[in-house]
């Protein structure tokens, strides 16, 4: 019993550490809480179905669309919401990106909500759904592909964060965006590519998470709580900090979930969250003032 | 090199820069002092890009700069060492270098390791530290490090805000010898600076600010015996801790 909710919760954690690296990193650049981040994700889920489901492309082509797509809608909502508002206060940002959140979320209700007769709609399993046993214990392929999946996007991240030229100039902006403008780094390109990596991510999580869940416009916000969740237990503006936060929100749930009650499952990381941030405010990794550094 | 005529620069409502002329002839170092606030920051901040000029012009080598972007200014060869270093203090001294030759060419890759092997020449203990943090250097270091990520942008014309703020007296010494080794390497430098000991061992001419107007301009060997200095940037007194002797470096 323990190891199998361990094994779920990791899973579940693996993707929530996913969501939570989209908001770090678009947090360390802009100093922004990206309020649509759940609904970018979503919105990865949709395309991902569109090309599976409905146009029949392998599962991992449709992965690799939906991240291309993901990554340009991820563009478009640095154009559309945070350019025009770089130098508004942090409220107004705050409304814009949940204003974008609803608009996405009509976006696809319009386009996908009504697809199998309700809002949600169903995304096949990408491999034989039988559980293998590994061990004592029975796994899901699927949680051993999201395992793989994040394991293989977290890599993939930080071999970009620190070895390429473009990942260097993200990190450089995040820790002052003043020196990187005197640098002669093009720091609003930046941002773009910032936003675009963090709704990249997500969406590569929703195609993960999919096969395990049902679809509909509004699965982004449950997801975006756990996210932001992760990364405050972890520590806002920490990298390591959004991986650890998610496994251990995942973890939580899970055993909150097997152990107490089901009803608990939602609930039970949040409580473990108020009793860390009151023993420890700024999280586990605890980050502060990341951006006056 | 350098030509600024009435300049004026706003915050919001406030005029901070009030119709400033001056001249950076090529190869020279011209110092711009003032008090506090007198806006000395704020001039270099406009000719780095980061502040619009609501009048005037900025010429540099007879080109006009007009709604530029910070990019372009270093593109033009004009690249600030900020005060307070602005090092990134997450990543390696490497990196920092590495990231001030931002806007050239992947294809210089070997230049740009030239360049930086220049840089660990004139600054040993950064070749030591090259792997290690920046946030791990000390004060005089993280200054040598923000020079040396200039300088990996090939400059023509150096904007050096206050580099010898919060330093030791030895380390002011190694910067003053830093600034002159700039010099005969052909840079072209307009210096910030509060330290009148500084700004007199290294400028060849002054300008004083005070409230975001030029007082007057001086020679710069004469700054150190200058009256109208301490009567108008220094208020009267040294109480801030400055320095009126140049710096004990064959000055």
């Amino acid at each position: 019993m323990l190891a199998y909710l361990l094994m779920s919760g990791i899973a579940t954690g693996a993707l929530y550490a996913m969501m939570a690296i989209g908001l770090v990193l678009v947090y360390r650049s802009t100093g922004h809480i990206n309020f649509s981040h759940g609904e970018l994700f979503m919105f990865g889920g949709f395309i991902a179905y569109t090309f599976f489901v409905i146009l029949g492309v392998p599962y991992f082509l449709s992965l690799i669309l939906a991240v291309i797509g993901g990554f340009v809608l991820g563009i478009l909502s640095d154009r559309a919401v945070y350019r025009p508002l770089i130098k508004a206060p942090p409220l107004t940002m705050v409304l814009a990106t949940v204003g974008f959140s609803f608009f996405l979320k009509g976006i696809a209700r319009y386009f996908w909500g009504s697809m199998e007769g309700g809002d949600y709609v169903a995304f096949p399993a990408a491999m034989d759904p039988s559980p293998i046993p590994i061990g004592s214990i029975m796994v899901f392929p699927q949680q051993l592909l999201i395992l793989a999946g994040a394991i293989v996007f977290v890599v993939g991240f930080t071999i970009f964060f620190r070895m390429t030229r473009a990942g260097k100039m993200m990190q450089a902006t995040s820790e002052n965006p003043t020196a990187a403008y005197l640098s002669g780094i093009r720091v609003e390109r930046v941002y773009t590519l910032t936003w675009g990596a963090g709704s990249a991510i997500a969406a590569a999580a929703a195609v993960l998470m999919a096969p395990m869940t049902l679809l509909s416009p509004d699965v982004g916000f449950q997801l975006l709580l756990k996210a932001f969740a992760a990364t405050v237990l972890g520590g806002l503006g920490s990298m390591p900090g959004a991986i650890v936060g998610g496994l251990l929100v995942g973890i939580l749930e899970s055993l909150g979930g097997g152990y107490v009650h089901s009803g608990v499952q939602d609930v039970s990381a949040f409580i473990v969250i108020i009793i860390v941030l009151i023993l420890r405010p700024a999280g586990i990794f605890g980050v502060r003032n990341i951006r006056d550094t | 090199m350098l030509q600024i005529e009435h300049l004026s620069v706003w915050y919001d409502v406030t005029e901070v820069i009030r119709d400033v002329s001056l001249e950076v002839p090529s190869n020279s170092i011209v110092a711009l002092m003032g008090g506090n606030g007198a806006g000395k920051s704020t001039i270099l901040n406009t000719l780095s890009g980061l502040l619009q000029p609501r009048h005037g012009t900025i010429t540099i080598d007879d080109i006009p700069m007009a709604n530029f972007h910070p990019q372009d200014m270093v593109k033009a060869g004009v690249v600030q060492v900020p005060q307070g270093r602005f090092v990134w203090p997450g990543m390696s001294v490497q990196d920092n270098l590495l990231l001030g030759a931002s806007i050239r060419s992947r294809k210089e890759k070997h230049a740009i390791r030239k360049d930086m092997d220049d840089v660990f020449q004139m600054f040993p203990i950064l070749h030591e530290r090259r792997k290690g943090l920046a946030a791990n250097l000390s004060g005089g270091e993280q200054q040598m490090l923000a020079i040396g990520r200039a300088l990996m942008a090939r400059p023509r014309l150096l904007l050096m805000d206050e580099p010898s703020h919060g330093l030791s007296p030895l380390m002011v010494e190694k910067m003053v010898v830093a600034i002159r080794q700039l010099h005969e390497r052909g840079l072209t430098i307009l210096l910030v600076e509060q330290n009148v000991g500084v700004a007199a061992a290294v400028s060849e001419h002054a300008y004083i600010l005070a409230n975001g107007e030029i007082e007057f301009s001086a020679v710069g060997s004469t700054l150190a015996d200058n009256p109208d200095i301490l009567r108008s940037y220094l208020g009267g007194s040294r109480d801030d801790g400055s320095s009126m002797e140049p710096p004990s470096t064959g000055a």
